[in-house]
């Protein structure tokens, strides 16, 4: 038996239905938490909304990585047939004129780009991969993907307090509320 | 979502219709003016003089052409509500069959262009056709699938005119075979969505509603499809391809279909801001319908672009004479610039503005970009027909000789015949709009298409 006190992750609130957990994540929201999420076996159409969740900047990553995929497939194209090794095929110009030539390369670039900057975007702003998380400690937590809804409030919160926290959770409906530690 | 869930009980028994003056003043106006203007134009096709006569005929094809697309358009969203079984759009589908509805009439408007009178300054290979049948005392009727059954006096009479390609191409591009196209394309694809509109309406009074009528109109939207797909590739073909008869590109009927879509949406999307804003429509139609349609608007201009682009990119590759004349005319002197603003305008700047999100649940602000849209629209039916008004023009009247890429003051008929056209499809449309109720309030979807959430 351990002597050392284990971190608090935080707490874990079972919800009976979608619905329950709708209406709990709005009063979550509303009661101004800031690390908290929900866990659902299913996506919940609106859910964002009632957790009021910030638009994501993923977009901007994307818009930007799409815009040097064009950048680097119109400069790649450009580089390469104008400025260092033009080829003139069936009297067709070398100079900016070429460019519809370049576009099938520039499109595909843009998508390339695009889908990277989406791929690894989402990875670093969701801090993924990762190898554990502290909730997997809890031993309901795995019914999160079979028929159980959770609401999980973080310990970093600052909102959050031992006792208060847990009252608040009883208090929207939530069950079997748990304090999930953090394993060695 | 967070707005308040539409029930039964909030969809009137009866249904919601239109009934405004100001409408009905606003339809007045509008049948008024393409009366009155329809005359002027009368006048201009048929009695003034050829330069007059001759770049009017450019200015309404284009416009007769831009509306033509926006009531296909219509008939094809319809369509493909129906055969793709779709839950979503039930509340906005009355507004796609009343701009559907609008078809039928664009016949009136299509009439100058199957009067020979008209059709000598458009569609060049006519006027060869009628001389080599008068000079060699060929029928124009023995010329019909000429090249299916081999009936040789026409294709002699072509050929002793030394008109190679119009011989080869001669079992489609004869006078016969066009006008019975030209009347199919009215017939038919009026039939369809007068028939699935029909459909729509009888349940709106059907004293027990079941799914009979959407499963009929879901059948019957399945092989017509086929009609709304030959009459745009086919009508684009005969009308705007046939302007220069040794061109061709394979790509022509998709490009068309890629335009009429995306615009046919928009006219859509600011019917529906429109009604909502005049009170109609609140309960059924919400933030996610304007964002489906949005979504739909950037689907198609991205479709646009790619056609127009794969268009543009395989006749620049190939560089072959017969196709590259087309883009030849239109990269010459200010169409050059028309043309390198399209590209920008039709597609860059649209796209860019349509990927947010949230500007696609506004309503309003999703009309704004509907209408910029339409405007592109015009530009790029503008650039498809009227820079062939001068080549054509030069040779037939002597006066244009010299004239290089436009008409001097031609723009004033362009502008006239656009607004005859679109007046008398603004008075079709509003009385396609008022004839039935708002929404389909007894069809089985209305309630999972009020609350459709995406």
């Amino acid at each position: 038996m351990s002597t050392t006190r284990k971190r608090v992750y935080g707490y874990l609130a079972e919800f009976g239905s979608a619905s329950a957990l709708y209406k709990a994540a709005e009063k979550v929201r509303d009661a101004g938490f800031r690390k908290w999420d929900c866990h659902t076996p299913y996506p919940v159409h609106g859910l964002d909304a009632a957790m009021g969740m910030k638009r994501s900047i993923l977009p901007w990553f994307v818009f930007f990585g799409g815009m040097l995929g064009t950048a680097t497939g119109f400069g790649l194209a450009y580089i390469t047939q104008v400025e260092i090794y033009p080829t003139v095929v069936q009297a067709k110009p070398a100079n900016i004129f070429t460019v519809p030539a370049f576009f099938p390369i520039m499109f595909e670039l843009t998508i390339l780009f695009s889908g990277f900057t989406t791929l690894f975007g989402l990875l670093a702003l969701m801090k993924l991969p990762r190898l554990n998380h502290p909730l997997f400690a809890s031993r309901q937590f795995h019914r999160a993907t079979d028929d159980a809804f959770f609401i999980a409030v973080e310990a970093r919160d600052p909102k959050f307090s031992p006792d208060g926290t847990r009252q608040f959770l009883e208090d929207i409906g939530g069950k079997s509320i748990e304090l999930v530690e953090e394993e060695d | 979502m967070a707005h308040d869930f539409v029930t039964s009980a909030d969809i009137p028994v009866d249904g919601e219709r239109i009934s405004s003056s100001k409408l009905d003043s606003v339809k007045r106006i509008a049948g008024g003016a393409a009366g009155l203007l329809g005359l002027v134009s009368a006048y201009l096709l048929f009695f003034s003089p050829d330069k007059v006569a001759g770049s009017y005929a450019y200015s309404w094809l284009f416009a007769f052409f831009f509306f033509f697309t926006l009531a296909v358009g219509g008939c094809f969203w319809t369509l493909l509500h129906n055969v793709s079984n779709s839950g979503w759009g039930t509340s906005v589908r009355r507004v796609m069959e009343n701009l559907g509805a609008v078809f039928p009439w664009m016949a009136i408007f299509a009439i100058p262009l199957a009067v020979p009178g008209v059709q000598k300054w458009l569609y060049e290979w006519m006027n060869i056709h009628r001389a080599a049948a008068e000079t060699h005392h060929a029928s124009i009727f023995q010329g019909f699938l000429g090249g299916f059954y081999g009936s040789p006096s026409m294709k002699d009479a072509l050929e002793a005119d030394h008109q190679g390609l119009l011989v080869n191409k001669q079992w489609y591009m004869n006078q016969v075979a066009w006008y019975c196209r030209f009347v199919f394309y009215f017939l038919g694809l009026g039939l369809v969505i007068k028939t699935l509109r029909g459909f729509s309406v009888a349940q709106d009074t059907d004293p027990n509603p079941t799914t009979k009528n959407l499963f009929k109109a879901r059948f019957h939207s399945t092989y017509t499809l086929i009609i709304f797909a030959i009459t745009i590739t086919f009508a684009g073909i005969d009308l705007l391809q046939g302007m220069k008869f040794d061109w061709f590109s394979t790509m022509w009927g998709v490009y068309l279909f890629a335009g009429a879509a995306l615009n046919s949406m928009a006219v859509i999307i600011i019917t529906a801001t429109l009604m909502q804003k005049g009170g109609y429509l609140k309960r059924v139609v919400g933030p996610e319908h304007f964002h489906i349609m949005g979504k739909l608007l950037l689907a198609f201009t991205i479709f646009w672009a790619y056609i127009a682009f794969s268009q543009f990119f395989l006749i620049w590759y190939a560089n072959i004479t017969e196709e590259t004349s087309w883009y030849l005319i239109r990269n010459t002197g200010g169409w050059n610039t028309a043309s390198v603003f399209l590209v920008f305008g039709h597609f860059v700047f649209p796209f860019v503005i349509l990927l947010q999100a949230w500007l696609k649940k506004n309503p309003k602000l999703l009309s704004i970009v509907c209408v910029y849209t339409l405007l592109m629209h015009i530009l790029d039916y503008y650039i498809i027909v009227i820079p062939e008004r001068s080549v054509s023009l030069m040779n037939l009247i002597p006066d244009y000789k010299g004239v290089t890429t436009s008409i001097p003051g031609a723009f004033w008929g362009d502008i006239l015949a656009f607004l005859t056209v679109g007046s008398g499809f603004v008075f079709f449309y509003l009385r396609a709009l008022t004839q039935t109720a708002t929404y389909p309030h007894r069809d089985p979807r209305i309630l999972e298409s009020a609350n459709v959430s995406n």
